[in-house]
């Protein structure tokens, strides 16, 4: 019961994150060159800045949760993945489990290059640890929102 | 150096070092600790599976990267400013992402079947 909620807010959380480095990314990658006036171009006029301190908190407290539930996974989850013969799902989580620690290792990076005043000789360092943190949240969202899906919710 | 001016470089030596520490710690197994989740029972350094159930080493990698890069960050800050200049910021996310494509190299075997 107590992994299940955990897990719900490990998944929450992760949301938040998906939203707030998704927007970030769009931000930078994706410029808005002219007044916003669309779904699609709003979603990338926000303000980047304001998205760093609360990437950071999410993906700490998003990675801490997985840490927290992973000895369940691996006891009740990796196993029976072996038993189904789904290597692919397996690869998949060792995939996730190693790219958060890549994210974790750039984050005091991340963190250090979105500081304001941003410094414009950093601006491709930022824009490029924005995009790898993006794409490892992205690949975790939905490899844990797979493997979930295979496994079945509170089974 | 300043300490304005250390920052920049510890960040960088850290993401570099943690993440081939980390990768080097995957590879080898250099894990710091070991957790045996079915019994919830640490061990120092690598231990293997016991009756009871499987080891984990993710938590040990971590502690070996993180300590290794918090280490080498410190020590790059203590360099002269003429070296720590040469420590380009961009190495922060180039060799993480080529840490990527190694892990998918190192775990290719799950998905080619």
């Amino acid at each position: 019961m107590v992994t299940t909620v955990l897990l719900i807010i490990h998944g929450l959380l992760a949301v938040a994150l998906l939203g707030a480095i998704t927007h970030q990314a769009l931000s930078v990658w994706w410029k808005v060159r002219k007044p916003a006036d669309s779904f699609v171009t709003r979603v990338r006029a926000v303000p980047a800045t304001s998205y760093a301190n609360a990437v950071v908190l999410l993906y700490l407290l998003t990675t801490l949760l997985g840490g927290i539930i992973y000895p369940d996974y691996r006891l009740n989850v990796r196993v029976v993945l072996e038993q189904l013969e789904m290597p692919a799902a397996n690869g998949s989580f060792e995939l996730k489990e190693h790219f958060a620690v890549l994210g974790l290792a750039m984050l005091p990076a991340y963190w250090y290059f979105w500081r304001t005043p941003l410094a414009e000789n950093y601006a491709r360092t930022r824009a490029a640890l924005t995009l790898i943190i993006a794409f490892i949240v992205w690949w975790n969202f939905l490899v844990g929102h797979i493997l979930n899906n295979i496994r079945g919710f509170g089974s | 150096m300043k300490p304005a001016e250390r920052l920049p470089v510890f960040v960088t030596v850290f993401a570099v070092v943690c993440s081939v520490v980390y990768i080097l710690a995957v590879y080898k197994n250099y894990a710091l600790f070991t957790y045996h989740p079915a019994t919830g029972q640490f061990g120092a350094g690598v231990e293997k599976a016991g009756p009871d159930g499987p080891a984990m080493y993710w938590y040990g990698w971590i502690a070996t990267s993180s300590i290794a890069g918090a280490i080498a960050g410190l020590i790059a800050c203590a360099l002269p400013r003429s070296l720590a200049r040469r420590v380009w910021p961009g190495f922060s996310w180039a060799i993480p992402l080529a840490g990527i494509a190694v892990l998918l190299y190192i775990l290719r075997n799950y998905f080619l079947h």
